[in-house]
Parts: C-alpha cells; sequence; structure tokens
C-alpha cells in the first residue's frame, strides 16, 4: 500500500479530571487512516471512541478533558500544536464531523439551506449566491429535493435532518469525515438509507471517513478498515475481511459472539462477562483481563504490545505475543466465521 | 384457547392532537400463549410501546378487548387493575429514566413488596437480596443510587423490580436496545433463563428483527398503529410475505462481510400516523404499491401454519419474491 | 496446561464491603464546599445566626437594648459603643444584634410556611386534572400579579399591625412564587418514565406524590427558599420602616433604619449599621442560594 497517511494518530493520551478522580478516557492510542479509506472505530461506551475524533479536532472540552501526550498528524501538520487560526480553517473544511444526534446538530432558527451555504461561504472564497447555489446542489446530492432549501430542521424527520447534516459536512469537499454513530438515532430502515447515501458518496468524492460505531453491522457494510477500541486502546486492528473472517483478540470474538444474527438461530448468547472497567482505575497488565475467558496470571501483571499476526492485521494480546501456552487458546481463538 | 395467557381483539387507540386523530394503535389484535414470547416488532412511532402500555392498563383503551387469563383489562376499575399490577409487570427501553434517582436500588427493588405487602417489613431485607441474587446483582450494591450504577446493571434493577411480585407476564420494552453489545447478550440470557425457571410469558417489544428472533416464538410485525405480519419465528423467517417485513429484514446490517447488505426495499420515510387515509398505510413507501392497495381497507389473510398478513398483493408478491 | 483459573472481577468484587447507606447529603456539601463564594455566604449566615441565638449573653435586653440614655444620645462609634448610639442613647450594636432574633426567626417562619403550602398547591396543580390546574394556576396569577410588598402592606393594614398579622401577610405574599415553582418541577417529573414506573408495580397517587415526586423537585424548591428567605427580610425591614412591622421599642433593622433617618446628617452611623446588617444578611444568603442551585443540579453529578 504505497497511498500516503492522511491521519496518523501516535501515542494519544487523553484524561479527564475532576476534583476527586482522574478518568482514563484515552490510552497510548495508535492509529492511523490513509486517504480515500474508510476506517470504522468499534467499542462500547466508555471506551474512548468519542474522546479520539473529538481530539483530532482539539474539541475535547478543556476542562476537564486534557490531551497529556501524544501527535495528530494531518496531512504532516501536528495538530495538537496548531494554532487557533489554523484549526479554524481545517475544521469544516478539511475536516468535518458528524453527531449522532441529528436533532440537535442542526440550528433551529436557521433554514437547512442557509446553514449549508455558511458553511460554504465561510469556507471558500465565493459570494452569498454562489454557496446558496451550492448549497442547494448539496442538497440534490444526499437526496432532498431542492425545493425544500429554505425549509427549517423542525420541518424534516430525522432520517432527513440526518442527511441535511451529511450535506453539510461535504459541502466543503473535506479529506476527511469524522462520523460519531451517524445512524444510531435513526430506525432501521432509515438507518439503512443513510448507509446506502454514505455509501454512494464515498465512491463519489473519495474521501476517507472514520466512522465511530458501536454497531458491527455498520462496520461491515461501509468500511475498508477496522480498529476495535477496548478501555481506551485499541486492541485489534486490521481490514474488515481480516477482522471480520478471522477475529483474534478474545474481546473482538466476544463481541461477535454476542450479537444474535438474522443467520443462525441459537438458543443462548455467548456473551463476555462482566462489565467495562471503571475508566477512574483500569486494570493493571491487559486491561481486557478480568472478563477475558483465557485470562492467565500473566496477563494481571505484563501489558500486551501490538502484534502483527497477518498482513495488516495487528492484535494487543499476550496469546499472540506467545506468551501463553497456548495450543488450547489458540484452536479457540484461531476460529473462523 | 384456555392456554392463551392475553388475547387482544380489535384494540384501538387514539389519540386526539390539535392536528387531528392520532391513529396509535388501529385494530390489532394477537394472543400468547402461556410460557411464551411474542415479539413485537417495529419501527419508531408504529404504537408497539402504546399497546404495552395498554396492556398494563398504564392507558386507557378507546375500544378493543384485552383479556388476561380470560378476563378484560378494558373494562377492570382501578381496584382490579391494582390486583392485576401482582400478575402482570413491565420492564422499561431506558434503564436510566425508569429508576427514581433518589431512592436505592433496595429501596427501588423492595418498593413493590411494600405496596402489596407481600412480605413482613423485617423480612424485607433478606427478599430484596433474594431477587438481587436472581438477577445477578451484586449485594453490595444494595445502598447505591441509580447513578451509581452502569447501564446493564441498572437494567437488571428494573427486571428485579418487575420479578419482585412474582408475576406471570411481563412487558419488556425494548429492554436491551439502549445497551452495549456485550451487555445486552447478558441481559437475554438473563431474560431467557428466568423465563425458563420461573414459566414467564414475554411481550417483546423492540425494533431489532435480529433480538427477536433469538428470543421469541412468535413475531408481530407493526406499521403505523397496525399488524401487518405475524407468524411463527421460524415461519416468518423462512416466509416472509409482507413487503415492509422484507424491507425490515434487509436493512439490518449483518455484522458479515460476504453478506453485503442488500437494497433497501422501501422508499421514502415513515408518514404520518395522524388521520391516515383507508388502505394500506405502507403503500406510499411500498415497491410494489397499485392502485388496488389505497382506498379499501386491509383483510388479515392466511398463509397457513398460523402465518397472518396484510398485504393485499401478498399472494402474487410471495409467487415472485420465492421465485427470485 | 497451565490455565490457571485466577477468580474473575465479579467474584473478587464481592469481598467489597456493601457500601454504607450514604446520603445524598453528603455529595451536595462535597459540591458545595467547592463553591468559595457560597462558604462564605454560609460563614457570615453562620455567624449572624450565632450572635443571635447567644444575643442576651452579650447585650442584656432589658438595660442596654430598650433602656432610654439621654447622656449617651448620638454618641459615634468609639471603644465603650462600637457602633455609636441612637437618637434615645442606646448601643446599635447590641440593638442590631437582637434585631437579628426578629427577622431572622420571622422570616424563616414566613418562609417554611409558604414553602409547605405553596409546595401544597402547586403539587396538587402540577399532578392534578388540567381544570384543577387552571383553577388554582389563575388564583395564583391574581396574586402574583400585585407586588408582594403591596400585598403584605395591604394585609397588614387590613389586619392591623401584629407579630402574627406579619407573618401570615409575608407568607401569603410569597406563597405564589412557590406554588409555580413546584408546579414547574412536578410537571417536568410527572411525565418521566419512574413515574410510569412506579405506577406499574401498584403505587397509589399518595405514593408517587411523596414518594416519587416531591423528592425529585426539592432542589428548586430549597434554591427558592434560601432566596426567598432573603426577600423576605427585606420584606419585614420595609414594613417596620413604614411603621406597619415591629413596634418600637422592640429593635428591628428596619425599624432602626426608619427611625434613624432623620438623623442621617449629623449621626450617619444610626442608619449605615443596620443598613449594612441587612445587607450582609440578604448577600449572605442569596450567595448560598447559587451556591445550592449548582451543588444541586443533578446535571452537574459526575
Amino acid at each position: 500500500m504505497n497511498r500516503s497517511k492522511l491521519l496518523e494518530i501516535k501515542d494519544l493520551t487523553v484524561e479527564y479530571r475532576t476534583d476527586d478522580e482522574i478518568v482514563y478516557a484515552v490510552n497510548s492510542l495508535n492509529l492511523s487512516l490513509h486517504s480515500g479509506e474508510s476506517l470504522g472505530l468499534v467499542g462500547e461506551t466508555g471506551a474512548g471512541k468519542s474522546t479520539t475524533a473529538l481530539s483530532i479536532l482539539q474539541l475535547v472540552a478543556d476542562p476537564p478533558g486534557k490531551i497529556t501526550s501524544g501527535e495528530i498528524l494531518f496531512e504532516g501538520d501536528d495538530l495538537l500544536k496548531a494554532k487557533r487560526d489554523f484549526l479554524r480553517h481545517i475544521r469544516g473544511n478539511k475536516i468535518s464531523m458528524i453527531f449522532q444526534d441529528p436533532m440537535t446538530s442542526l440550528n433551529p432558527v436557521y433554514s437547512v439551506g442557509d446553514q449549508i451555504a455558511e458553511v460554504i461561504y465561510l469556507h471558500e472564497k465565493c459570494s452569498k449566491a454562489e454557496a446558496q447555489q451550492k448549497a442547494a446542489d448539496m442538497l440534490e446530492m444526499v437526496g432532498i429535493p431542492k425545493d425544500r432549501y429554505d425549509e427549517f430542521p423542525h420541518q424534516f424527520s430525522g432520517g432527513m435532518k440526518q442527511r441535511v447534516v451529511i450535506a453539510m459536512s461535504i459541502a466543503c469537499s473535506p479529506k476527511l469525515i469524522l462520523a460519531d454513530e451517524p445512524t444510531t438515532a435513526l430506525d432501521v430502515t432509515i438507518q439503512a438509507q443513510v448507509l446506502e447515501l454514505m455509501n454512494d458518496l464515498k465512491v463519489k468524492l473519495n474521501t476517507s471517513l472514520l466512522l465511530i460505531t458501536h454497531d458491527l453491522g455498520v462496520v461491515a457494510q461501509v468500511c475498508d478498515r477496522v480498529a476495535i477500541m477496548y478501555a481506551g486502546e485499541i486492541v485489534e486492528t486490521g481490514t474488515v475481511e481480516e477482522v471480520f473472517e478471522h477475529p483474534k483478540h478474545p474481546y473482538t470474538i466476544g463481541l461477535f459472539r454476542s450479537i444474535p444474527t438474522l443467520d443462525e438461530k441459537v438458543d443462548r448468547l455467548k456473551p463476555i462477562t462482566g462489565q467495562m472497567p471503571d475508566p477512574t482505575n483500569l486494570p493493571s497488565g491487559c486491561k481486557f483481563h478480568p472478563r477475558c475467558p483465557h485470562m492467565n496470571e500473566v496477563c494481571t501483571k505484563m501489558k500486551p504490545a501490538m502484534t502483527n499476526v497477518a498482513g495488516t492485521h495487528i492484535v494487543k494480546c499476550l496469546i499472540h505475543e506467545g506468551k501463553l501456552d497456548p495450543t488450547e487458546i489458540m484452536e479457540e481463538v484461531n476460529y473462523v466465521r | 384457547m384456555s392456554d392463551n395467557i392475553l388475547e387482544v381483539k380489535n384494540l384501538i387507540k387514539h389519540f386526539k392532537s390539535k392536528n387531528g386523530t392520532l391513529h396509535a394503535v388501529d385494530d390489532v389484535s394477537f394472543s400468547i400463549k402461556r410460557g411464551q414470547t411474542l415479539g413485537l416488532v417495529g419501527e419508531s412511532g408504529c404504537g408497539k410501546s402504546t399497546i404495552g402500555r395498554l396492556i398494563l392498563g398504564l392507558h386507557q383503551a378507546t375500544s378493543g378487548e384485552i383479556l388476561f387469563n380470560g378476563q378484560d383489562i378494558c373494562k377492570m376499575n382501578k381496584k382490579q387493575i391494582h390486583d392485576l399490577r401482582k400478575d402482570l409487570q413491565i420492564i422499561f427501553q431506558d434503564p436510566f429514566a425508569s429508576l427514581n434517582p433518589r431512592m436505592s436500588i433496595g429501596e427501588i427493588i423492595g418498593e413493590p413488596l411494600l405496596i402489596y405487602k407481600k412480605v413482613k417489613r423485617a423480612e424485607l431485607d433478606s427478599e430484596v437480596r433474594r431477587l438481587m441474587d436472581v438477577v445477578g446483582l451484586s449485594k453490595r450494591f444494595i445502598n447505591s443510587y441509580p447513578h451509581e450504577l452502569d447501564g446493564g446493571r441498572r437494567q437488571r434493577v428494573g427486571i428485579a423490580r418487575a420479578l419482585s411480585l412474582n408475576p406471570q407476564f411481563i412487558v419488556c420494552d425494548e429492554p436491551v436496545s439502549s445497551l452495549d453489545v456485550s451487555i445486552q447478550a447478558q441481559v437475554l440470557n438473563l431474560l431467557k433463563d428466568l423465563q425458563a425457571e420461573y414459566g414467564l410469558t414475554y411481550l417483546f417489544i423492540t425494533h431489532d428483527l435480529s433480538v427477536v428472533k433469538y428470543f421469541s416464538d412468535k413475531i408481530a410485525v407493526m406499521y403505523l398503529g397496525q399488524l401487518v405480519e405475524i407468524a411463527e419465528s421460524d415461519e416468518l423467517f423462512k416466509k416472509t410475505v409482507h413487503p415492509y417485513t422484507q424491507a425490515l429484514l434487509s436493512a439490518i446490517p449483518a455484522p458479515n462481510i460476504r453478506q453485503k447488505m442488500q437494497r433497501v426495499k422501501l422508499i421514502g420515510e415513515l408518514t404520518s400516523p395522524i388521520d391516515p387515509e383507508p388502505g394500506c398505510r405502507f403503500a406510499k413507501r411500498c415497491l410494489y404499491s397499485q392502485a388496488q392497495c389505497v382506498g379499501q381497507d386491509l383483510e388479515f389473510k392466511d398463509f397457513g401454519n398460523s402465518h397472518f398478513c396484510s398485504c393485499c398483493r401478498a399472494d402474487e408478491l410471495l409467487n415472485t419474491t420465492i421465485s427470485q | 496446561m497451565n490455565t490457571t483459573i485466577i477468580p474473575s472481577k465479579n467474584q473478587r468484587s464481592e469481598i467489597i464491603p456493601e457500601k454504607k447507606k450514604k446520603s445524598q447529603l453528603v455529595s451536595i456539601w462535597k459540591r458545595l464546599r467547592k463553591n468559595k463564594l457560597a462558604v462564605a455566604g454560609l460563614v457570615i449566615l453562620t455567624f449572624i445566626i450565632l450572635s443571635a441565638a447567644f444575643a442576651n449573653a452579650l447585650f442584656d435586653y432589658n438595660t442596654v437594648v430598650i433602656q432610654q440614655n439621654a447622656a449617651d444620645r448620638l454618641q459615634p462609634p468609639s471603644a465603650k459603643h462600637w457602633l455609636g448610639t441612637d437618637e434615645l442613647g442606646r448601643d446599635i450594636l447590641a440593638r442590631i444584634v437582637h434585631g437579628a432574633r426578629v427577622s431572622i426567626p420571622i422570616a424563616f417562619t414566613t418562609i417554611l410556611i409558604a414553602t409547605i403550602v405553596g409546595g401544597l398547591i402547586g403539587a396538587i396543580s402540577g399532578y392534578g386534572s388540567k381544570r384543577v390546574d387552571n383553577i388554582i394556576m389563575r388564583i395564583m396569577d391574581i396574586f402574583l400579579a400585585i407586588p408582594g410588598i403591596l400585598l403584605s402592606i395591604a394585609i397588614v393594614a387590613a389586619l392591623g399591625p401584629s407579630l402574627r398579622n406579619l407573618l401570615i401577610a409575608i407568607s401569603i405574599a410569597n406563597i405564589p412564587p412557590f406554588a409555580r415553582i413546584v408546579r414547574a418541577s412536578v410537571l417536568s417529573i410527572r411525565n418521566e418514565e419512574f413515574i410510569e414506573a412506579a405506577r406499574a408495580i401498584g403505587a397509589n397517587d399518595l405514593r408517587i406524590i411523596f414518594k416519587h415526586i416531591i423528592p425529585n423537585s426539592m432542589a428548586p424548591v430549597i434554591v427558592q427558599a434560601t432566596l426567598c428567605i432573603a426577600g423576605s427580610i427585606l420584606e419585614i425591614a420595609a414594613l417596620s420602616f413604614i411603621g406597619l412591622g415591629i413596634q418600637p421599642p422592640a429593635p428591628e433593622w428596619g425599624a432602626m433604619l426608619s427611625g434613624g433617618r432623620q438623623y442621617i446628617r449629623y449621626a450617619w452611623w444610626i442608619c449605615a449599621f443596620p443598613g449594612i446588617a441587612i445587607m450582609l444578611t440578604i448577600l449572605s444568603l442569596n450567595l448560598l442560594g447559587d451556591g445550592l442551585r449548582d451543588a444541586l443540579d443533578p446535571k452537574l453529578k459526575n
């Protein structure tokens, strides 16, 4: 793969500090995204997915949030060291963000068309009329007829609003779109329509996409690569083929087993035991060890490293480092879906 | 038919609103056998939660009958409904909103026991502890407050509260949809275990077809206040008749890369449930709609194996889609 | 195989002792403590209340507070009389300290009455049917249309000035705002899912109101009460100032202001110190009220 790296996050650590405690939201996270590629960032509540996305745009509320270390390279520039003017230039223009709730991410007092036109007018040196013209084109592109330009957000349904938000995010032809659970608030049939739209736009515009979701199904339909997050760390990453066909990390395997699927009827799901760890008091060693079926004493003491298992497939687990006696476990973790 | 613990007959619930009459539930009939689970599936605003609340007597039906063990809930007075709640309970969707933030976990679980004086005050504590044990909740949380617990544990509190009166029937209103995937599976397994142990009957309300497939014996699909298809679980997935059910199935993104999403088999968005026109309410979004779909009231047609569907073109469609 | 089983986190967590039943007051206090201004308010208020409580030990009522002493009249602040004396030669500090014994208990009592009565009216209005709500709230609107102080003046003027009538007047004037606040918070809470959950487990209306709605609507009421005590102290002072409140020779801050106003040109201390006492008390209550508003806001919880 000789495509250039559009975004590279190195060793990112983000904490939320309150008077009584420190929440370790993101811990030494490494992630990279090539241009034109779509990466799914999957994890459960509190895994640090949204914090990661907000860190890229420097939108982590400070206080209480604090980026304590790391680099975020976007086209070679470190966004963490960037000046505010530069960040403002990047936001909405080169990197845009789609939030989870379309109900609250649009301003209720402006018409949807004008809201899109404003983004274009702010970032592109063009007249108001040109911006409005382009905004109307954008609406068409996401499947909303031009004559709804002057309507207000409350006149749109949830799915339509999310289309408007998408139109706004692609208005300046950004290099990278950060989508934070863009379809979670929508009904299944509407979600499917929005995902279809995103897939079409991806082909049409060739932008990169960082899709944050808890839904492995959405990733399978939209993304090229996937990164599984647990307790502020990436525990497994690779192409969707690698991860979905041959999941290696016990957490990823557990996730797949927890999902009831339409294809097979099972009598009992095999959930991951226990709860997400308390982010103010993370377990020692491997952060997944209290819930891991293969846990061994080593896991409580030793932090696993990122280990390449095949191709671009990287897993953060001591089993794959060969630190545990593997034969029996290997059989289990090498299961093919 | 005596093994039907619940029978809903021609149930109608209309809400008056400023813009007209909102047809939340329109002429819905179904029945649930003792010890089984009926999955009630539909998108937001289709009236599935309203049905749950009608069954519990939290709303008053506009017309129709809800027979629970042969007695009509719609005709009951306050006293009778109060007695009924011992046998009929509900688990809510949002474990954040459905627990009183100013009460401790022990108080929440013990409240129904106090109200119905099921146990003596002295035994209350041990009974609450027993219930916490049943739902797999560590006893050290007995004095915690809801905001100190995560979603999965809170939902266990909600389940313990519903179980405390030892009911026969529980309405599960999207009990897992606000939970994380790994926690979701734990709670689903718990509900299944409880059903086996106590012989519970569930009405399982959800928008997620894959969850009902795992969970239900029988599935009913709703669209805009009306039932569009009802069948045994296996039967429904084997032979999906109604275009809306097909669309719902096609819309679920499978966590499997070999199985790319099919083209979604519907157009447009949910229409308004206020003063709907007669005829098939799905017609406006249906790819197969024709003139005959609108205007006339629909009938439920039997497709064998107690599989019913309200689509008026079902026969032709069944032939074409199966041949595809 | 060296797959030793180590107890999972769940089993281990059983060892963690059961949490002591800790009231939510502790966490509210923790949050309040972080607000420096609110703590300052609390300190000032505590000081005022303590000095009022021990007023008799500090200054004898009969010999110092109401005993007239023509020789000492209109003395400026000095070592003997820290805050000077008034036109009848009484020590102003002593009168202020004893004045707190009048203002503060009356203010607390009136607000307690207003909170209970107003809260009850508001709860009925918010929880009851639309008709009941409409009738009650329109009556409250009528009361709200009249400025509180005017209403108090009218009531005292009609019933005649006395301590009891003053209490009644100020309590009545404070009922409508409480009714409104409680109604608003009841209206928002009654639509919460946990109320529906309570109904589903067979709780009756009384239980829902007292066990579920009222505990959850206390926060805005407490804040309002704190702020209203300040307003009430001001009203007592105002009524006394115009002669409808506490009657001389009993010391009362408003009455002291009123009595001293003709000497203000050459004996500023007579008016200044009672004025400062009123201001400090009200300021401390307002600071505390603001701090409580933040500390009680559940949205700020973690």
